[in-house]
């Protein structure tokens, strides 16, 4: 239900995983690379992760959102090159109910931000940049 | 080093774990009597450590002989036990029996240590042309055991004439829990001075290295495997390294003999080849740290180590990395640790500056 993945997320597959039957709502997030940051340009992205904690990290919230919201949590987080408008991040929950699903998706993606080791790299014409939460830091080439 | 199914077995024993030193009773430790050596038995006992190369094998004296004994009839009994003990290392050629100073049993330091100089006297003049030499233990000073400070040991030393065959035995426990700090290097340099300046180091001929399961002062006698205990790992490396020492026998009396002796000679033989001992633990970087180490790294620390120290010994490596520990959180194992968690053998330590996934 959690992984991170060096291929394109397959988010209609993903949501599969979290559509039981007893799910009335499916709520799906996807997070994608965007064309500037820091008043930049950004050719595209490259992540990191710390792999088998950052999977770790990422069953632990899918766990306590459904300990919290009772709800069904697939994470995926894709690594490597991403280009421009791909998805690096897709979160689905299914949940019973529609109020639950949003709030324990805002749970999980503002979590994810906060535990789950995975570093971008954004690659600009000028240059590439590790972001680390407010920081760019010039990347060696 | 046991002696169970022969005396030689201590050399045979200590040399399959790579011992240089051994120390062993002559005879079992908790009785009075002894049959006498069997010149046999002797002679087999020294051509086993010629054989096995051991360097020097000392002997530790029966807990029963108290040399400072008020009672007249336990003094002479301990006396005439300790002639034989003298006897018995002299047939098998060992430089050194090692003894406790002995207590006084509410008799008094005064009387106790007045005691022990005619004891030592006595015996000495008894055995005179014997090889043999009588090494007087520091004691941790447990009840009124006697040799707890350096000025009793120079006291018997001094009345006993300064007799060339007596020496003494440095326990680190013991001076420990007697009160002698050595767990850096400033106050073993200074606790080695005074034992230099009191007793003279020329008259050190055996070390006991044990750490101290009891506090620094606590006065009471137990052993625990080296770096593990009060003392620290550090009191070793600088045994080990001290050239002052270079020549004398360590003896290792911690626990679980069997399967820890091996273990803790391990130790000491990395802290004589300059190894700085301990465990080995993988480092990984992430974010802009990955592009000075993208493998990561295998450090070795010393015992006891924590992620701040690790830090440290890091920046040390490579100033790029100085800092590290402030701007990143770190995990153990996968796990986000504080600062001050302690490391293991084999931990994978990952610093994990803030994150940027989503
Ligand atoms: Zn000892």
């Amino acid at each position: 239900m959690c992984r991170i993945t060096q291929e394109p997320i397959d988010v209609r597959a993903l949501e599969a995983k979290v559509a039981g039957a007893s799910n009335g709502a499916v709520l799906t997030f996807v997070g994608q690379v965007r064309n500037h940051s820091r008043q930049r340009e950004v050719a595209y992205l490259e992540y990191n992760a710390y792999i088998p904690m950052a999977e770790k990290q990422m069953r632990k919230i899918a766990a306590e959102a459904k300990a919290r919201w009772g709800v069904d949590v697939a994470i995926e987080h894709r690594i490597g090159r991403i280009e421009l408008q791909e998805a690096s991040v897709v979160i689905c929950v299914g949940s019973p109910h529609r109020a639950e699903a949003f709030e324990a998706c805002r749970y999980c993606i503002d979590t994810l931000k906060e535990t789950v080791p995975i570093w971008k790299k954004e690659v600009c014409p000028d240059g590439a940049f590790w972001i680390e939460g407010e920081d760019a830091i010039q990347a060696q080439p | 080093m046991p002696t169970a199914g022969g005396l030689s077995n201590s050399l045979t024993g200590g040399k399959e774990i790579g011992c240089t030193a051994v120390q062993l009773f002559t005879g079992s430790p908790r009785q009075w009597h002894h049959p006498p050596l069997d010149p046999e038995v002797a002679a087999k006992f020294r051509q086993t450590q010629a054989e096995t190369g051991i360097a020097v094998a000392v002997a530790h004296d029966s807990y029963l002989i108290n040399l400072a004994a008020p009672d007249p009839d336990i003094l002479d009994r301990s006396r005439k036990a300790f002639r034989r003990e003298l006897d018995r290392s002299e047939m098998l050629g060992l430089p050194w029996v090692v003894t406790h100073m002995g207590a006084h049993l509410d008799s008094g330091e005064e009387a106790g240590i007045a005691l022990l100089i005619e004891s030592t006297r006595a015996i000495l003049e008894e055995t005179e042309g014997m090889q043999v030499g009588i090494a007087m233990e520091t004691t941790a000073g447990q009840g009124t055991g006697l040799g707890y400070r350096f000025e009793q040991i120079a006291r018997v030393l001094e009345g006993a004439g300064a007799h060339p065959r007596l020496g003494v035995c440095l326990d680190t426990c013991h001076i420990f829990v007697a009160g002698y700090d050595i767990r850096d290097e400033e106050s073993y340099q200074k606790t080695f001075a005074e034992f230099d300046r009191l007793i003279g180091l020329d008259r050190l001929k055996v070390i006991h290295a044990n750490d101290a399961k009891k506090p620094l002062g606590s006065r009471v006698d137990r052993h625990e495997h080296l770096g593990e205990g009060e003392i620290g790992i550090e009191t070793f490396r600088l045994l080990v390294t001290d050239p002052r020492l270079k020549n004398i026998p360590i003896i290792i009396e911690t626990p679980d003999s069997e399967t820890m002796h091996a273990v803790n000679l391990a130790k000491l033989k990395r802290l004589a080849a300059g190894g700085s001992l301990g465990m080995r633990v993988t480092v990984r970087f992430f974010g802009h740290y990955s592009d000075f180490s993208p493998d990561g790294m295998e450090v070795s620390v010393p015992g006891g180590a924590t992620v701040a120290s690790l830090s440290a010994i890091l920046a040390e490596k490579d100033g790029r990395l100085a800092g590290i520990e402030r701007h990143c959180r770190a995990a153990v194992n996968e796990e986000y640790v504080a600062p001050d968690a302690v490391l293991q053998e084999g931990d994978e330590v990952a610093f994990i500056p803030p994150m940027s996934g989503g």
